[in-house]
């Protein structure tokens, strides 16, 4: 139900701006019943900003929901939601556009692309789901959860230069232009990849952090962050 | 991929303790092998450790009770397999049997085949092979021709396998074999159980570009086994063995087998590490940590009676990319010896060799992603 009133309200607010967004209130997602919010998880965020990453990737929808230090980790489910457009285009591009007397999607090269935009796509919606359930462990404490912080944003910035290359290469000229829908979603994951922290930044910062573990300790941290 | 989410991973009772009661035994228990044999551990043959393993209750865990298993969730054992295959434990000898050729038996196995082979495989002592590729039939595994045919005295088996790992130390082999004679492609073909010291068998070692002895050669010349051989329904051998491989493609051995590696690349960079070498650890923690999720998420569908399918070849696509990927780029960024000695080193270098089989076993890289873009009704 949640998915179904984002999806109404982001659509009339891709052609009027925030407005519709403020008066249903989404920055009460995550805050308590008692308090007079919807008492939201960040499951609830993951799949909100999901779906506002295709629908209105340009509005700060993000910034509206949860504070600055959560903003990495929002950024990696508008970059899920982004894929899953991206890769939704492309398996309908492949399966309709016809050459050489049959649809794209049954040549073996272009399936074979598409298994690997498939699993970067799954991937990306790993991590994010992942992320979700450490941080809704963790009473959404961003130091708490700042192993998947960087972990799902660094794993999700590196699925951008695989997955938008690859669904404008099926698509071939007509996603490249203006008039076709793929670029509302390929340029605003180029976009993220840059904000909240590129890949060297968080490649760094992990890679620090699990310094400090050491070899043995970097698996003992592994497990015991999660199941 | 609509309706992916994770599946959540929640096995029954205490899993801390699951893991530090391992890591305990491991401790007192676990052959202080050479750092290479620690990496790919799961190729690693000490039928002593099984043994122990398996005493200790940690092989079978699955298993019924009634056939010596230890009657687990099969999430508390995905846990013991993390565990095992992050501490480098030789865990090769009842690697195949545990973790494929029991549940199967369990699942399509007569009750004489159950009670026969299962008690062995639980106790760490009985090792079994696949019996899949044949000269012919690689990648194009329908293509078996390997012939049972059914007489009055029992199955009589012609023909070839080859890749078949473990062979030469295993006791039975599950056989992929023709059993209609005539028939085509993915019909007509069943699964038989075979004492591999049955006369006409016939073992030979093919050494691998490391040296090593893993897989194998074996013939049939003629060889009888009983009726009793048969596993499952006749003819269905290729359902039976599409769904065996859904447990071999998305366990913990796809992002850690090669954990020893990326270990010692921590421990040689020190708590302060430089920064390029910082950044491939964090590059290459963020990918593992990923894998991780999606082969628990996999692990907890199967675990539920699903068949993911998909995800299974996801995991393993993305695994072996991992795998193979690491040691080039530890290479690519760290100064060491191709002859060196240093832990580092030898990893990397026995690593760097093993790495082109590792999308190739259990499904080549384009027949898995093959199984993925038919999933995506593709083909």
């Amino acid at each position: 139900m949640l998915c179904d009133t984002a999806r109404a309200v982001f659509a009339e607010a891709s052609a009027t701006g925030m407005t519709p967004i403020e008066e249903a209130g989404f920055d009460l997602l995550l805050v308590s019943e008692d308090q007079g919010g919807f008492g939201g998880d960040w499951g609830d965020v993951d799949a909100v900003l999901q779906i506002a990453g295709v629908a209105v990737p340009e509005l700060p929808v993000a910034e509206f929901i949860v504070n600055e230090a959560l903003l990495a980790a929002a950024t990696v489910s508008l970059m899920a939601g982004a894929m899953a457009q991206a890769f939704a285009l492309s398996i309908d591009h492949v399966n309709t556009r016809q050459q050489f007397g049959r649809p794209l999607g049954k040549f073996q090269a272009v399936q074979q692309s598409l298994a690997v935009m498939a699993c970067e796509v799954r991937a990306v919606d790993a991590a994010a789901a992942a992320l979700a359930a450490r941080l809704d462990a963790v009473g959404r404490d961003p130091l708490a959860a700042d192993f998947e912080i960087a972990a799902a944003k660094l794993r999700a910035n590196r699925a951008v230069g695989v997955v938008t290359a690859i669904a404008h290469q099926v698509h071939g000229a007509i996603g490249f232009t203006g008039e076709y829908d793929l670029h509302r979603v390929t340029i605003p994951l180029m976009r993220w990849r840059s904000a909240q922290g590129n890949d060297a930044h968080w490649a760094q910062i992990l890679g620090r952090q699990v310094g400090g573990f050491g070899g043995r300790g970097l698996w003992e941290a592994m497990a015991a962050r999660g199941a | 991929m609509q309706g992916f989410a994770l599946y959540p991973f929640d096995p029954p009772g205490d899993v801390a303790a699951l893991r530090t009661d391992l890591r305990g035994w491991l401790a007192m228990n676990q052959p202080q092998d050479d750092v290479v044999a620690r990496a790919n551990c799961w190729a690693s043959f000490d039928p002593d450790f099984s043994r122990a393993l398996g005493a200790a209750g940690y092989v079978g865990m699955t298993l019924p009770a009634q056939y010596g298993g230890g009657d687990h969730h099969p999430l508390e054992r995905y846990v013991v397999i993390e565990e095992l295959l992050a501490a480098g434990a030789p865990v090769g000898a009842h690697w195949i049997a545990d973790r494929q050729t029991g549940p199967l038996i369990l699942r399509y196995g007569s009750e004489e085949q159950r009670e026969r082979y299962l008690p062995g495989i639980a106790k760490g002592e009985l090792y079994a092979c696949i019996g899949l590729s044949e000269p012919g039939a690689g990648s194009d595994l329908a293509a078996v021709r390997t012939i049972a045919r059914e007489t009055t005295e029992g199955w009589r088996i012609n023909g070839q396998k080859i890749w078949t790992t473990g062979a030469h130390f295993s006791h039975i082999m599950l056989a992929l074999v023709r059993t209609e004679e005539g028939s085509e492609r993915n019909a007509g073909l069943s699964q038989l159980l075979i004492d591999l010291d049955t006369p006409g068998i016939t073992i030979r070692p093919i050494i691998d570009m490391a040296g090593h002895h893993d897989f194998n050669e074996v013939f049939f010349d003629d060889v009888l086994v009983p009726h009793g051989a048969l596993v499952g329904t006749r003819g269905q051998g290729w359902k039976q063995v599409t769904a065996e491989l859904g447990l071999e493609r998305s366990g913990p051995e796809r992002y850690l087998s090669s954990h020893a590696l990326l270990a010692a690349l921590v421990d040689a960079a020190g708590p302060d590490p430089d920064p390029a070498v910082a950044g491939l650890i964090g590059e290459l923690t963020a990918e593992m940590w990923t894998l991780r999720q999606l082969s628990m998420s996999t692990a907890a569908k199967l675990a539920a009676g699903e068949d993911p399918m998909v995800e299974a070849s996801v995991v393993k696509e993305l695994g072996n990319a991992f795998e193979q990927d690491m040691p080039r780029r530890v290479q690519a960024i760290v100064d060491c010896a191709w002859d060196g000695d240093t832990d580092l080193a030898k990893l990397l270098r026995a690593l760097l060799i093993a790495s082109p089989s590792f999308s190739l076993r259990g499904g080549t890289r384009e027949v898995i992603r093959g199984i993925i873009a038919r999933g995506l009704g593709l083909r």
